[in-house]
């Protein structure tokens, strides 16, 4: 089989490997080429797959004797306490703790790894939605336009000055007042303001990308409106509502964090926002328990460092303007 | 857009506590009976007389029509977790804290870091000025109020003596504004508040301020001003950065939401004493006047300083002639 080289002086494992199909060739390994050039993507990602990792691990291989001398691994271990609640908060990595233990005597390890899960599903909830609906509601507005079009775009742009986080606020304490709502309820709280800043970037697109050449053209050979949506739009669209979407998570999570630290989130499920949350209320900083607001706080800036480099690197592929020059 | 976004705001701020189905009034007279031990036998009464006070008999729609046609001459109502202070005098309060600390960290931040941008993107290959810039582009994607607990930490840790909470000095009487050492202890107490939102912020202006940059200097006219053999400061300061400014003009009026968002979280941490522990508060106690009137101002004063921002925005680029999409 003939291999066409797209740059004969680096062959990296890659190519070998593309050589048997065409698919990886023309599709994979440029996107792989890009990426190693675009180190903005890959440190974030490098981030992710850190703490993926990290939690994949630890729910294989982590596990404590609690109280009544059985053993459970981080699951089980968020929900026993680990030592007497008449003990100290304690922090000595070397008694087989390794993060030491909070003021309920429970595993702060095992607290951070159950954590990130559950704040990083908030997050891809609340953008999926959020992004789904502004995609709908970007679709509608360019192509019906008009009317329909002045009104998304009216309630769009008088909903963008107002700060999102009260509204939050008011919307989960009128929905559960008194008791915390569950990790998915606040993920639907969320997805609630998480829709006009998607709608108006993808919108803008819709209307530069209808215009292209052969959109133009697919219109004239009698494609269907659907049918030039999905066939010539979406893949072009890809990269923006991509960069939308890793930028809502971020956003979404950062909203979750704010509600959950005012206490109004799952307060009995370890997020890393309700972690915060009891820090705050039992003021851990003066108390000296540095140990047990250490780790969310980690964990959280790793996680928006993270996202922040993807969506910005996947900006750069959208935004080809911005490509660096090599 | 601007009195759509007010009506908005109002109208959410309305119905959302009301979803709840709880009457809070009631609670709060049922609390107060109780205190004595014994529950007052005309207590029923006393319900009725306040809803019929706070206009809670009334149906929905005309609560509602009654509420906006207040609101937009700023009655917010009267408090019942407060009773009978009024929204505007807890407001009163708290609101300059909250303002004050929002606009001068938002101007903070936007000053320093469009000179940041503009200085990295001029001074290109200067290791000095990306040393300093890598941690600020790293914190830009944490939240203020994360950072702030960071910042409480490390100074919690290096000097223990430095005030991590509170916006004054505690002292007996009323906050004294003529004495220097309580406005003295004012600044001191507000160092770190600022200090999380500022920081936080300079990437954000700064990246946007290096991308216009970009831009402008590949622009004909940064390229005669150099032909001309303009000085080098000129051309940064007449040319570049005052061309590079305005889009970053339009960035402010987006952030301003954002603020006052972080601004609520951060008093919290700090236990500053704007609005956010307010908000919390009545959050917590089922106070919606109070809710509402905290929610509904801090929604005003973005949206009024979006407005005027918009309205200024044709003075600073002739270009655009006010009126204009």
């Amino acid at each position: 089989m003939e291999q066409v080289q797209a740059d004969p002086t680096e062959i990296t494992w890659w190519d070998s490997f593309s050589a048997r199909s065409e698919f990886v060739r023309d599709r994979i390994v440029p996107i792989l080429r890009y990426t190693r050039r675009n180190r903005l993507v890959l440190i974030g990602l490098g981030a992710f797959l850190a703490l993926t990792l990290f939690v994949g691990i630890s729910y294989l291989f982590y596990s404590q004797v609690d109280l009544l001398g059985e053993r459970h691994g981080v699951g089980g271990l968020v929900r026993a306490a680990s030592v007497q609640a008449n003990q100290r908060p304690s922090w000595n990595p070397w008694s087989g703790y390794p993060l030491g233990t909070d003021l309920q005597g429970r595993d702060i390890y095992a607290a951070v790894v159950v954590g990130i899960p559950l704040s990083l599903r908030i997050g891809v909830i609340a953008a999926a939605i959020g992004v789904g609906i502004g995609m709908v509601l970007a679709f509608v507005a360019a192509y019906v336009g008009g009317v329909v079009d002045a009104v998304i775009r009216t309630i769009v742009d008088s909903l963008i000055p107002i700060p999102g986080l009260l509204v939050l606020v008011l919307v989960a304490t009128s929905l559960n007042p008194g008791q915390g709502l569950s990790v998915d309820q606040l993920a639907f709280v969320i997805a609630v303001l998480a829709w006009p800043g998607p709608a108006r970037v993808i919108r803008s697109q819709v209307l530069v990308i209808r215009e292209r050449g052969y959109v133009e053209m697919a219109r004239m050979s009698g494609t269907s409106a659907i049918g030039i949506i999905f066939k010539e739009m979406m893949p072009n669209l890809a990269p923006y509502a991509l960069a939308s979407f890793v930028a809502a998570v971020s956003g979404s999570i950062l909203a979750s964090i704010g509600v959950e630290s005012l206490g109004l989130g799952p307060l009995d499920s370890p997020t890393l926002g309700s972690m915060i949350y009891w820090n705050i209320f039992n003021s851990s900083v003066l108390l000296g328990l540095w140990y047990w607001l250490l780790p969310p706080i980690v964990v959280l800036i790793t996680l928006f460092v993270g996202l922040f480099m993807i969506s910005a690197g996947l900006d750069e592929v959208a935004n080809p303007r911005l490509r660096r020059r090599v | 857009m601007f009195v759509i976004t007010i009506w908005m705001a109002s109208t959410i701020v309305f119905f959302l506590p009301r979803l709840s189905g709880q009457n809070p009034l009631a609670e709060k007279i049922y609390q107060d009976a109780q205190q004595g031990g014994y529950l007052d036998p005309d207590v029923a009464e006393r319900i009725r007389v306040f809803e019929a006070k706070y206009g809670f008999d009334k149906p929905l729609w005309q609560q509602y029509v009654k509420f906006v046609g207040d609101v937009v001459q700023f009655d917010l109502g009267r408090s019942i977790f407060q009773w009978p202070k009024s929204v505007n005098e807890i407001l009163a309060e708290k609101i300059m804290w909250t303002l004050s600390m929002g606009l001068l960290t938002l101007i903070l931040a936007f000053i320093i870091g469009s000179i940041m941008g503009a200085l990295l993107e001029w001074k290109r290959n200067n290791w000095g000025l990306m040393v300093a810039m890598a941690p600020i582009l790293a914190i830009s994607a944490v939240p203020f109020f994360i950072f702030g607990l960071v910042l409480q930490l490390l100074v919690f840790n290096v000097n223990n003596e430095f005030p991590l909470v509170y916006g004054h000095r505690q002292q007996v009487g009323w906050p004294d504004w003529s004495d220097w050492n309580f406005i003295f202890s004012v600044l001191q107490h507000g160092f770190l508040p600022a200090m999380s939102i500022t920081l936080v912020s300079l990437g954000g202006w700064a990246m946007g301020m290096r991308g216009m940059m970009v831009t402008t200097k590949g622009e004909d006219y940064m390229v005669q001003a150099e032909a001309k053999g303009l000085p080098e400061r000129i051309m940064l300061t007449k040319y570049a950065i005052r061309n590079s400014l305005l889009p970053q003009v339009t960035g402010l009026s987006l952030a301003l939401g954002l603020i006052i968002s972080g601004v609520v979280l951060v008093e919290i941490v700090f236990g500053y004493p704007g609005v956010g522990g307010q908000l919390l508060q009545a959050v917590r106690s089922n106070d919606y006047p109070t809710t509402q009137g905290i929610v509904f101002v801090l929604a005003f004063g973005t949206a009024a300083a979006t407005f005027v921002l918009d309205m200024t925005y044709p003075l600073l680029d002739p270009r655009i002639k006010s009126g204009g999409s």
